[in-house]
């Protein structure tokens, strides 16, 4: 397969013949041998391809022609779709290789045609706005093939509708359903089962694995090769899945759905509607004990509060008296047994919410203006990774654009328990010290003092003027967000765009669209954000990408290393902050020709000791600490590129 | 108190300064031998041009330093500065002309002798400085 490979990316292969542009790079061949080699010898691989490597060809080339079934799991919907619209068949025609291949999303991207039926024929809350998308979708179901939500451009992606529309694992009825034969969820995965490659995600992934929603929990075991992209996701995404989650509003979901029972197929049976009434009462009222403003924190600390004890034992109480109420109505109807099976489930999980006292985990909440939830996370998944992975001979490929930190790859490694993998890191093929700066300004206060603010604003005027926007402008904290979007607009006569507005994509429409405008966001704005060439030219962040010392995950992981005898700071937030700034710099710079500057107005990059760990770690872009150096770098991009528009 | 004279074999190194490249190196090496390092510099320009520098350095040769008026309350492990330390540290890399006067509460200090014939003079008062003060200055050649 080895020589098969090669050939195909080597010069008058496959590859060049049949895809304009293409150009066989070392780095790529690398891979796509390791890839081969992984394939062969079943032994899990770990490869960092630097932005521009071309990594999806150099895993796509040995997975077609190596015969085998095999899973490829990215980080999003949209990557999804681009590999499986895209590259997919790009490759596929380019070998000549009939390979039957299948899209596989997660449950709730499909149309669950039985409970359209039933919430379009008793609409569940009077909107017009939903009542309108219910017939929308009505009118799609009668014409759809796939049944995938995406296929509905028309109504917005956080419709009110499409709950009401999809199905979860709580209220999907499963054989009992009336559907059950149309089923497009089945359907999909029927396919996917039968396909030899399957682009899924990492939720639908992980969701499985965890939940063991049947399905792709089946088709697992049937494959041979494995390949993780965006694989730096995964420790996150991972950890959620291994964890438990119960909330009010999957409670009062519940309650909802044994009222319609109530009123339609149980009109018998007051005291099962009257029981449930009672713990959706009970449930809103727990919510109200904490403020309305979001918040989140630890679990373990606010369940020593006697109030939150008292509303936990009730709720308890009355989800036991509803289990008996509707155990005694078992078979009347498919809602209500689906109902009584949820119910099951939620009170397992509540009790193992409760056993706080439990050690390995971490236990926190956190609110939304209606809802509470519980979380349950552990704190290392590493065991639980490497049952998964070693459990069964197969091959594992892991692999993105930033992995390392440092040049190792130690802080992914362990936390997936992949101690034993082959490692391979690729350099980027760009020129970074001539494509992209890093200005870190000199004389900025410390990032906690109260004078930041308008320091940072008196640096960044300028740099946005000499861009001619073309800026993204990113932040850590929701304050400085806000402080700034108020201030920024009485300094440039340029469109400011911040995010919160409106939707992630349309803000980023218009970002392209006015091509001088500056966007606010929060430092997760750029994950997985594509804008090519000189749209954005400069990025601003206001600090290092510290995770807040709060966040849940990042306080249950440095509990893991504290208790390991590591420091947190050195084997948890850095690393972590790490790749945070490596997936920034790869949106900055996405081609040979892209150009930037990337402006860190964190002075800890310079006289902190872990600077050292950044640099080392980060693409090898020119360094200044003079933003008229990064003025003179921005004006002289512009002037190549030609593009030279009136000034604002 | 220990004065080390640098003798510099050209005035200009890597397209810089050689005392800015030399200075570089010696904070590099001081750093990791855990010394904290005061690079005393004529005025803000030569400051923020020596920032530069440091700034600019091998990422494996890491420097943590700080200018005046930025950085921690302590100060990072290097500063540089053309006003008086503002904390107590070990050595001191003067890139003045004269011998200041809190050169004594270091224990260390390191000079440099410009290549130029013209530029040697100051360095010959310096030295003489060092010498009513007690000290006798060692000369090296940069390796």
């Amino acid at each position: 397969m080895q020589a098969e490979v090669k050939a195909a990316f080597g010069p008058g292969g496959a590859l060049e013949k049949a895809i304009i542009g293409f150009r066989s790079r070392d780095a790529q061949l690398e891979m796509a041998s390791a890839v081969c080699d992984s394939i062969r010898d079943g032994k899990a691989l770990v490869v960092e391809a630097g932005t521009g490597t071309g990594k999806t060809y150099a895993y796509l080339v040995p997975a077609l022609l190596s015969g085998k079934k095999v899973i490829l799991s990215t980080g999003t919907k949209n990557l999804q779709e681009q590999l499986y619209l895209r590259d997919l068949p790009r490759i596929q025609s380019a070998l000549a290789q009939p390979v039957a291949t299948a899209l596989l999303k997660g449950r709730s991207n499909y149309l669950c045609t039985f409970r359209l039926t039933q919430h379009y024929q008793h609409v569940p809350v009077q909107d017009a706005a939903l009542i309108q998308d219910l017939s929308l979708i009505k009118k799609w179901s009668n014409e759809t093939q796939s049944g995938d939500i995406g296929e509905l451009t028309y109504i917005a992606e956080d419709s009110k509708a499409l709950p009401y529309v999809t199905s979860t694992t709580d209220n999907c009825l499963g054989k009992d359903c009336p559907d059950y034969e149309e089923c497009y969820l089945l359907k999909a995965r029927k396919k996917a089962m039968n396909a030899d490659l399957v682009v899924v995600n990492h939720h639908l992934f992980f969701a499985d694995m965890a939940l063991k929603d049947t399905g792709f929990g089946e088709l697992l075991p049937s494959m041979d090769v494995v390949i993780f992209d965006e694989a730096h996701q995964i420790p996150d995404i991972a950890s959620d899945y291994f964890g438990e989650t119960f909330s009010s509003s999957v409670l009062l979901d519940l309650c909802r759905d044994i009222e319609i029972a109530c009123k339609t197929e149980l009109r018998d049976h007051p005291q099962l509607a009257k029981t449930a009434e009672k713990l959706a009462s009970l449930t809103k009222d727990w919510r109200l004990l904490l403020p309305e403003d979001p918040q989140k924190g630890n679990w373990r600390d606010l369940f020593q509060k006697a109030e939150q004890k008292v509303a936990l034992s009730r709720i308890s109480d009355v989800m036991q008296m509803l289990y008996q109420v509707l155990k005694g109505s078992l078979g009347r109807s498919d809602l209500v047994d689906s109902c009584y099976e949820r119910l099951a489930l939620l009170r397992n999980r509540l009790e193992k919410l409760l056993d706080v006292d439990k050690t390995g985990i971490s236990f926190w909440f956190d609110t939304s203006k209606r809802h509470i939830s519980l979380h349950y996370t552990p704190l290392s998944i590493a065991d639980k990774f490497q049952e998964l992975v070693f459990d069964q001979p197969r091959c594992w490929v892991f692999t993105s654009a930033t992995l390392s930190v440092d040049g190792g790859f130690d802080h992914f490694t362990r936390q997936m328990g992949l101690g034993a993998a082959r490692t391979l890191q690729l350099d980027s093929p760009f020129d970074y010290p001539n494509q992209a700066m890093l200005l870190v300004p000199r004389y900025l206060p410390e990032p906690t003092d109260a004078k930041m603010a308008q320091a940072l604003l008196q640096l960044a005027v300028p740099l946005i003027e000499a861009n001619e926007g073309r800026c993204f402008f990113l932040f850590t904290s929701h304050r400085m967000l806000q402080w700034m979007a108020q201030q920024l607009p009485d300094y440039i006569r340029l469109p400011v765009l911040v995010q919160g507005s409106t939707s992630k994509r349309v803000l980023l429409e218009q970002f392209v669209q006015l091509k001088h405008a500056v966007l606010l966001g929060t430092g997760s704005f750029w994950e997985g954000v594509d804008v090519r060439g000189d749209t954005l030219s400069l990025v601003i962040i206001d600090k290092l990408p510290f995770a807040s010392p709060d966040e849940p995950l990042l306080q249950a992981r440095s509990e893991d290393a504290r208790l390991a005898g590591q420091d947190p700071f050195a084997v948890v937030q850095l690393p972590q902050a790490v790749i945070t700034l490596k997936q920034g710099v790869g949106r900055l710079i996405r081609d040979v020709s892209d150009r930037g500057v990337l402006v860190i107005a964190d002075n800890r990059l310079v006289s902190r000791p872990y600077g050292e760990v950044f640099l080392k770690s980060l693409p090898p872009m020119r360094r200044s600490r003079s933003p008229q150096a990064a003025i003179e770098f921005l004006t002289a991009i512009h002037a190549k590129s030609g593009s030279e528009p009136s000034k604002a | 108190m220990q004065v080390q004279f640098y003798l510099l074999q050209q005035d200009e190194l890597a397209g810089m300064p050689a005392h800015f490249a030399l200075t570089c190196q010696l904070c590099a090496d001081l750093f990791r031998a855990n010394q904290r390092v005061f690079v005393y510099c004529p005025n803000q320009q030569d400051a923020e041009a020596v920032d530069e520098v440091l700034w600019q350095f091998d990422a494996e040769r890491f420097v943590p330093h700080n200018l005046a008026g930025e950085g921690p309350a302590r100060g990072a492990p290097v500063e540089i500065s053309w006003q008086g330390p503002r904390t107590s540290r070990q050595v001191l890399i003067n890139l003045t002309d004269t011998v200041p006067a809190f050169a004594n509460r270091f224990s260390q200090i390191i000079e440099f002798v410009p290549a130029a014939e013209h530029g040697k003079a100051a360095a010959r008062q310096k030295f003489k400085h060092y010498r009513q003060l007690g000290v006798e200055p060692q000369t090296r050649t940069p390796e």
